[in-house]
């Protein structure tokens, strides 16, 4: 299942903040999102930064090193390890049955292999003696007991909807699991290697009972155990010594959580953090000009996009929704509203998420698309051609963050050279994510910016979107061909044939302009000069990336 | 009308209004759009039992009357329920995060009183130079916001000169004093500002009055004059802004620990109210709602001793 990814608390605006100050209640959030460029360079045009396939390696071994996060995690239970801050720490104590790569394919993890007898059947052979952090072995159980709880509707877990598909979970053999599934499904396998997959100790979880991922250990496989959490303040990492894998480079390894962007800046520039990802995009220059440390960009999976919600109105024709995108000056956010970190694209999707597809079928899903560059003429016609001239339409736009407030700004000046009038909605920052979840807080719009990130490396995380009845289908877009073909191409395991279905979609998806595609945007991390070694990708939600953080050649 | 008449008739005024205060404050998040389920579920889509499932373990189906006098009858207990996003107690997450805000509160008013009295009744005693300059700098710290101030003794006394952390908590008192110390500063300037403009208005008030002059002219030395006879009789109107004092750091305080990543109450409370944690939410305004009014009663509890002028109660004269 795609999804956006919603972040509370990471930007704010003063303008907010005088707001909560007046109301007390009123609470300061954010919502927004992160990274991912595009596959072989950035695009012609954006000279202003550079991807980087990684960090150099680790010169030797380090007592610790601080970590700076936007937030706080509410719990570090993997059933709800769906946000930046969680999964972030998490991924270095629990494992997951499959695992990312820093170049984000999919390797074994805790299971040796999986393989897939059947279409409905995918077998996991685990890893043996794979020792928990309080001195357990892993079995089969563990694992049963694991996915158990992400599969059961009444757990609450963030990756319930993953599981749709599973009849069953059983052990059959002491370290074999065997997943029956409903219906082919290609998304499951993939699942395995984010939070979803992970496989914590059964007696662990049992025995701090409802306090799991609150307080105590989270007795999971991982190189680190969970230290001591310093509530409202920091979270220890601790290298765990019965590690099955490569031991980590650091003993130990501090998150601490710093809300404000700019104080998060500032400790990173003092010294007081050794480094972060989620960098505040007003923070590139400072801290890349800094000489403090390194400023890196890497492959994420993240799109830019403008969510159409609603079709009701104006926007109802496509001509218009056409225009509008053809009138966007893509160019001129990137520089603006990612300061110059970004690539301008007509893509729903983001180059990184077809590397499992054949050259042909990618460079097909990208050909195909409309350019991307600003075509005001044509948009003018078109918008003349649907008697649309004078019509409004109702963007929202909130104080949470550039990448929000300049694209509403964007998509205002696009429509008013054209002859539309684009409205903007403020909505108050704590009020932003409720656009994803409430259909109420949705009334009065027909569109607002949305960045959304995939969990796997597969195109149908965020096409299957527009599938009738989809949970972001907002605007009610039902095509019973795209359907048919999505539910195909989603119970395809073969990745040539899946992409090529893809593409298609994509390609109807870019047609009838369901959203408009603006950018993608890449990972940031930012080391000083004191460690090295993290990844650049987004791979750092799912794989153990601590481990390899160590000291930088002197 | 009796001392402890009056007190008790207070406290329960004060009850009475921390009631009305429950119903508002509970109600007022459900006005709001969004619902925390869908925020647990990190805006994924769910199975309808898994909805259902959710919103019945937090009693989010329940109609909002009994939802109502579940939680108030837990409250008087002492039970402020589970949190939705933080799945522990709240009490407990109170307990964490009490203690920081509370010194912090507490170092900011020490701040407060000590340099808003010293320089108000400096700017009315002496005049001249010294009263322009404060009426310069406070005005300067009045017209700052205290995230403003945050930004900007962050930028110097952290970033540029090292002398304090940017931010964070610290373990231990010596370790938590310096780490608040910009924070503490940051809320105080504002208030400071005013404290001062008041004491010196009054003060110069006073100064004018006849029993001064009457005073000087028996002899009594001029820093007795000032002290006994000036000061004191000013002392009621400084006290009056005492509960606005505090409100105002209550308040305040969510934006100067965001700012400076404190992990206090006021944080939390920012970051309940994003994800609709209905129960922290309600609990933490529940509290500061009543410090808000604890303080209130002090200082009418406290106003008639400091000023024998003021009659007790507030709408007739005792008899």
């Amino acid at each position: 299942m795609p999804r956006s990814l919603t972040r509370p608390a990471a930007r704010t605006a003063v303008a907010s903040r005088t707001a909560a100050a007046l109301t007390a209640l009123a609470a300061v959030s954010l919502a927004a999102a992160c990274s991912g460029p595009p596959k072989g360079g950035p695009a012609p045009g954006s000279a202003a930064f550079q991807l980087s396939a990684g960090t150099p390696a680790a010169a030797g071994e380090l007592d610790s090193f601080t970590w700076a996060l936007y937030a706080e995690p509410p719990t570090l239970d993997y059933v709800s390890a769906f946000d930046y801050p969680q999964n972030t720490i998490v991924s270095n104590v629990c494992e997951s049955l499959m695992r990312w790569t820093p170049q984000l394919t999919m390797a074994p993890g805790l299971a040796e292999k999986a393989t897939n007898p059947d279409p409905n059947t995918w077998v996991y052979d685990l890893r043996a003696g794979v020792k928990f952090h309080d001195g357990g072995v892993m079995t089969a159980d563990d694992v049963v007991f694991s996915l158990g709880r992400q599969a059961d509707p009444e757990g609450g877990s963030a990756w319930n909807s993953d599981f749709a598909n599973v009849e069953a979970i059983t052990k059959t053999g002491p370290l074999q699991v065997t997943v029956k599934l409903k219906q082919p499904d290609a998304q499951f396998p993939q699942y395995m290697a984010t939070a979803a997959g992970v496989v914590a100790s059964k007696a662990g979880v049992e025995k701090a009972g409802k306090d799991y991922g609150t307080s105590g250990s989270l007795d999971c496989t991982g190189p680190f155990k969970l230290g001591t959490w310093n509530k409202g303040q920091s979270i220890e990492l601790q290298r765990f010594d019965g590690y099955w894998g490569t031991r980590a480079k650091s003993a130990k390894a501090v998150f601490t959580f710093l809300t404000d962007p700019s104080a998060r800046t500032n400790a990173m520039l003092s010294g007081e953090a050794d480094g972060g990802y989620l960098i505040p995009t007003e923070s590139y220059d400072r801290l890349s000009r800094s000489g403090a440390g390194t400023l890196y960009f890497g492959e994420g999976l993240s799109t830019v996009n403008v969510n159409v919600t609603s079709m009701k109105g104006a926007l109802g024709d496509v001509r218009v929704r056409r225009a509008l995108s053809m009138a966007l000056d893509r160019r001129g956010f990137v520089k603006a509203g990612l300061a110059g970190a970004g690539t301008a694209t007509n893509s729903l999707t983001t180059r990184a998420v077809w590397a499992a597809a054949p050259e042909d079928v990618r460079k097909a899903a990208f050909d195909a698309l409309p350019s991307p560059e600003q075509d005001i003429e044509q948009a003018k016609a078109l918008i003349k051609e649907a008697g649309a001239t004078g019509k409004t339409v109702t963007i929202a736009t909130s104080a949470i963050g550039q990448d929000v407030s300049l694209l509403a700004t964007a998509v205002q000046a696009a429509g008013s050279r054209i002859g539309l009038d684009v409205r903007l909605k403020t909505i108050a920052p704590n009020a932003f994510t409720a656009l994803f979840t409430d259909p109420q807080a949705r009334e009065g719009l027909d569109m607002f910016p949305e960045t959304y990130y995939d969990s796997i490396t597969d195109p149908m995380d965020l096409l299957s979107n527009f599938q009738t009845g989809a949970f972001q289908n907002y605007a009610g877009y039902s095509d019973a061909a795209y359907d048919e073909l999505a539910t195909k191409a989603r119970a395809e395991y073969d990745p040539a044939r899946r992409m090529a279905a893809a593409a298609q979609l994509q390609k109807k998806a870019a047609d009838e302009v369901l959203w408009i595609p603006v950018a993608e945007w890449p990972t940031a991390v930012f080391l000083n000069k004191r460690i090295t070694g993290a990844p650049t990708t987004i791979s750092y939600l799912y794989s153990p990336w601590a481990a390899d953080v160590g000291a930088a050649a002197r | 009308m009796s001392f402890l008449r009056f007190a008790l008739r207070r406290l329960a005024e004060m009850a009475a209004t921390l009631f009305g205060a429950s119903f508002v404050i509970f109600g007022a998040m459900y006005l709001a759009p969004g619902n925390p389920a869908s925020f647990l579920l990190a805006g994924r889509s769910a199975s309808p039992e898994a909805l259902r499932a959710i919103n019945a373990q937090y009693h989010l189906d329940e109609p909002f009357a009994v939802q109502y006098r579940r939680w108030l009858g837990q409250v008087v207990h002492g039970d402020f329920g589970r949190s939705i996003t933080y799945r522990t107690d709240v009490s407990r997450l109170l307990a964490d995060r009490l203690p920081s805000t509370l010194l912090l509160i507490s170092m900011a008013l020490v701040l407060v009183l000590a340099a808003g009295l010293l320089l108000g009744w400096i700017g009315a005693v002496r005049g001249g130079a010294a009263d322009s300059t404060i009426l310069v700098t406070t005005t300067f710290a009045i017209g700052t916001p205290s995230f403003v101030a945050a930004v900007l003794l962050q930028g110097l006394f952290a970033v540029k000169l090292h002398w304090f952390p940017t931010g964070g908590t610290g373990e231990g008192l010596g370790q938590m004093l310096w780490h608040l110390t910009l924070p503490a500063v940051a809320l105080a300037l504002y208030l400071i500002g005013m404290l001062a403009r008041v004491t010196r208005a009054a003060m110069l008030e006073v100064l004018g009055q006849e029993h001064v002059t009457v005073a000087r002219s028996r002899g009594v030395a001029e820093h007795l004059v000032v002290r006994r006879h000036v000061f004191r009789n000013s002392l009621g109107t400084v006290l009056t802004t005492g509960g606005l004092i505090v409100s105002t750091l209550l308040v305040t305080t969510v934006l100067v620990e965001s700012a400076f990543s404190v992990g206090g109450i006021g944080q939390l409370l920012e970051l309940s109210t994003t994800t609709k944690d209905f129960p922290t939410v309600q609990a933490i305004s529940l509290i500061m709602v009543a410090l808000f009014m604890t303080v209130n009663l002090c200082v009418d509890l406290l106003h008639p001793l400091v000023d024998p002028r003021v009659a007790l109660g507030p709408r007739k004269q005792a008899a």
